[in-house]
């Protein structure tokens, strides 16, 4: 590595991308791979039952896997090719390896020869095969489609038009070649165009891999790779695991484990903690982190994370289509005010281009605050000069999001818009989301910014919430997807930081410090800043 | 008598058909279609178009409501159920029988397998509520009641009248950091489920203490009242001037007397105990009805609103019917008619 020339997490990303072990990149730089280090799995006590407290939501099918709380329950069942660390690195997982070529067009996946279903039968080449296939198809809805389209999967028109008489748009896989099946344990993904992300996408929510034989259904007794089965499932209530015998991996050290749905009450959840009905939570705000780091027998968990909330303005509706007005809108926000008052100072702030310092591919840009003068006057160029007003959508909990939408409002009744909060339920909220001109919405973890981007700001991805089409930022990120040399490509992400500052649809506040708690009898849990829970790694001791 | 029963039941029907039809009208101005609840937020509209065809969910509001009654009826099949709409939706009990109540969106189970369930589990909640409630709230009454004024009067009155007005939710939160977190001999949440240590019984008792502290006080007032009017009739007066003990006085005289006019209030604390302990339930993370009622509306899970709906009402007007019967059974006079 020459000195100050590659980032330390760069490193290790692309080293590991082009083949190393994780294990061997950090020995290149004089560390040792943490998640070697801390798992000490021999070491850990074994037998016993783990009860987390978390929503227990219904489940559609693994490939639709939306919330990490949904993904969560098919986790302990199903698994990814790949797996992304708490460190940002992405390792193969189901993987035995993965090698690119340079021009990160064919990526050739290697599957580990070892691994066995529940039922059984080996996992072979097919099965990846037609998992990959079917998040592809646009009648399936799974968000991986989002992630794939630009290089695996291609819009055509269907040759229909809608009501407003524009044709219609559809996906598909850009031949027939684009996912192909080598041997039986080897899969070739041949991409028209250069994409740097596939070993980050793999480890996407939905990405399970499912047994074909189930046709996408998930449910107890589900067929899966994974360190646990399924045993019992309720939505609103709970779900009941037991660990398998002759699982490939790391554990499973406990004998059985539970996800218990303690409804949405946030104080339901520490009077469970504190009567010790359940051994940990999947996550806990900064007012119940709070409540609880007083009682004896809990410890506190936190990792900094790309979570956050956008405001975010749809440019196809009034008065958003001026790009003046969406930048007057960012100029109105006082970052570390809202993380004060929204998060209790647990985050850090935001630019306004949903790229995070801890990205590998962030490129820091000049900073600019909060400018109500030069808002308004924004606003008067508009048309505007006495503001407007406007509904903005939201939902009342989690509480953290509703604090912000609040933050916000104020913050923009600074510069002459008056914001009409509506909240509605979640379930309501989700009907709603990708609609509404004006929303809160939060978003998860992912390791690389180009994921995020691609997912919810390229033209037509499906969660592009803002409906956000500008062929300039869709090229750009194409071209920073083709990009290896980490160097070259940020050069790539400071024009997309810039484009998304000056035009992009969305104001965004901060970044969230992600936190929990556990039992302190509760060991090897990991957390993970996606939220994503690893039963097979954790153990209790009596 | 039978007469009066048979009216009674015509009374019931006709109320929980309006009752349901209202709550089918009012389903229309909440976002989202069934179709579109149905497949979750991340389906496509295409796909959502498509079921909304299938289950004929743009015909008129009276046309869908005939549909819906017929399901329930058993004279048709739950459309929702039918293998060519792709949802994987399935009733043991098969797609058409009498009392279908169709298919939950949000719980994606049959409301059968929801909704009694929640139901039970609310009725022991209220049930044992319910059975602390009623000698609580007599004996502070009648107490309070003997002596219009008297320190022991004035006590049980402001006793009463502090428990009544503390809000649920902030007793709820009291008693869990007395008895759970200060003192920790309870456990904080009502899962029913004994594996985290904690006895189901165990977990019954904060959720009804809150129940009986928020509701015991209301009804000693009202016994209070009835029995100050009672014990001022000359025939109590007659009763001790003959001489007969304090005692049989009250238990004979006095008790049956003042019991009518509470005997109502008492009945219409079992409506509020089976649909108004959603706050209790919240709290608590009760699996219980009022949650599922909460939970539904907010999604907009029509089929199980209109369920809990019918069961409401069904509650109410049996419990109006008993506390008429009872009426007639404690007031002679009343019989005649």
């Amino acid at each position: 590595m020459k000195a100050g020339q590659l980032h330390r997490r760069s490193f290790l990303r692309f080293a590991t991308l082009l083949g190393l072990s994780a294990a061997v990149a950090y020995e290149a730089i004089g560390e040792v791979d943490p998640t070697l280090s801390a798992a000490k799995a021999d070491e850990l006590p074994k037998g016993g039952n783990l009860r987390i407290g978390m929503r227990c939501m219904e489940i559609k099918s693994p490939h639709l896997a939306d919330f990490a709380e949904r993904s969560n329950v098919i986790r302990q069942v199903c698994e990814y090719l790949t797996f992304t660390g708490r460190d940002n690195i992405t390792r193969p997982y189901l993987l035995e390896k993965w090698e690119a070529s340079d021009d990160l067009k064919t990526w050739t996946l290697h599957l580990r020869k070892d691994i066995k279903w529940h039922s059984g039968r080996p996992l072979t080449a097919d099965d990846v095969v037609w998992n990959l296939k079917r998040v592809s198809d646009p009648a399936v809805g799974s968000s991986m489609l989002g992630l794939f389209t630009g290089y695996l999967v291609e819009e055509y028109e269907t040759g229909e038009k809608d009501k407003d008489g524009k044709p219609k748009k559809s996906s598909r896989l850009w031949s027939d070649k684009a996912i192909e099946k080598v041997d039986d344990h080897t899969v070739r993904l041949n991409a028209f165009a250069p994409q740097v992300a596939v070993p980050e996408h793999l480890f996407h929510y939905p990405m399970f891999i499912i047994d074909p034989a189930e046709k996408g259904s998930f449910g107890p007794g589900s067929n899966g790779t994974g360190p646990f089965e399924l045993v019992e499932f309720t939505v609103g209530k709970s779900a009941k695991y037991k660990a398998r015998k002759d699982y490939w991996g790391e554990g499973p050290h406990l004998d059985t484990f539970e996800f218990i749905d303690l409804g949405d009450n946030p104080g339901a959840l520490i009077s469970a903690m504190a009567s010790r009905q359940v051994d940990g939570l999947s996550e806990a705000d900064a007012v119940q982190i709070n409540a609880m780091k007083n009682f004896p027998h809990v410890q506190v968990l936190k990792v900094e994370t790309t979570q956050t909330a956008v405001a975010r303005m749809r440019p196809d509706h009034k008065p958003f289509g001026d790009k003046r007005v969406r930048q007057a809108m960012r100029y109105a926000i006082d970052h570390d005010k809202v993380i004060q008052t929204s998060l209790l100072g647990a985050g850090i702030s935001a630019e306004d281009h949903h790229v995070a310092p801890s990205h590998p591919e962030y490129a820091p840009l000049p900073k600019y605050g909060r400018d109500v003068e030069k808002a308004k006057k924004l606003l008067a160029e508009a048309g505007y000069p006495d503001g407007f007003e406007i509904d903005m959508v939201t939902r009342p909990d989690p509480m953290w999001e509703f604090n912000t939408t609040q933050v916000l409002a104020e913050q923009f009744k600074d510069i002459g818009v008056k914001v009409n909060i509506k909240a509605l339920p979640s379930a309501q909220y989700w009907e709603v989301w990708t609609q509404v001109p004006f929303s809160l919405t939060a978003w998860g973890h992912r390791p690389l910014a180009i994921m995020t981007l691609a997912l919810a700001y390229r033209s037509n991805a499906a969660w592009n919430e803002s409906g956000y089409s500008n062929p300039e930022f869709d090229k750009l990120l194409s071209e920073a997807e083709g990009i290896l040399d980490a160097n070259k490509r940020k050069v790539v992400m400071a024009k997309i930081e810039a484009l998304m500052q000056d035009d992009g649809p969305i104001v965004q506040p901060f970044w969230r410090v992600f936190s929990t708690v556990m039992d302190k009898k509760v060991q090897g849990f990991k957390l993970h800043p996606s939220q994503y829970i690893f039963a097979n790694e954790c153990a209790v001791s009596a | 008598m039978v007469a009066f029963l048979a009216k009674r039941l015509v009374l019931m029907l006709a109320t929980m058909l309006v009752a349901s039809f209202v709550v089918f009208a009012v389903s229309e101005f909440t976002p989202g279609s069934v179709a579109r609840k149905s497949l979750g937020p991340f389906a496509t509209q295409e796909q959502v178009d498509i079921l909304t065809e299938k289950l004929k969910a743009n015909d008129p509001l009276p046309v869908r409501y005939g549909r819906w009654l017929g399901v329930l009826v058993g004279a048709i099949p739950d459309p929702l159920q039918d293998p060519t709409n792709g949802l994987n939706f399935s009733d043991p009990r098969g797609a058409r029988y009498f009392g279908n109540f169709g298919y939950s969106t949000l719980y994606k189970l049959p409301v059968n397998d929801v909704l009694w369930d929640r139901l039970g589990n609310t009725a022991i909640l209220a049930g044992l509520a319910f059975a602390l409630i009623v000698p609580l709230s007599i004996l502070f009454g009648v107490l309070s009641g003997l002596k219009e004024g008297s320190g022991l009067d004035r006590t049980l009155s402001v006793l009463c009248i502090t428990f009544t007005s503390i809000p649920e939710f902030a007793s709820g939160v009291f008693l869990v950091t007395l008895f759970v977190i200060l003192w920790p001999v309870l456990p904080g949440t009502s899962p029913l489920d004994p594996s985290g240590g904690w006895s189901v019984p165990s977990q019954m008792v904060l959720p009804v203490a809150v129940l009986v502290i928020y509701d015991f006080g209301y009804v000693a007032r009202m016994i209070r009242v009835s029995m100050i009017e009672v014990m001022e009739k000359p025939y109590i007066r007659t009763a001790i001037l003959k001489g007969l003990s304090p005692r049989q006085v009250i238990l004979g005289h006095a008790l049956r007397n003042a019991m009518i006019a509470p005997f109502t209030v008492l009945l219409l604390q079992l409506n509020f105990l089976i649909s108004g302990v959603v706050v209790t339930e919240l709290v608590f993370a009760y699996p219980g009805f009022g949650r599922m009622l909460l939970e539904a509306s907010l999604f907009g899970d029509i089929s199980t609103v209109e369920a809990a709906t019918l069961v409401t009402v069904a509650v109410a007007i049996v419990t109006q019917l008993l506390g008429d019967l009872g009426y007639m059974a404690l007031n002679p006079r009343i019989r005649l008619r």
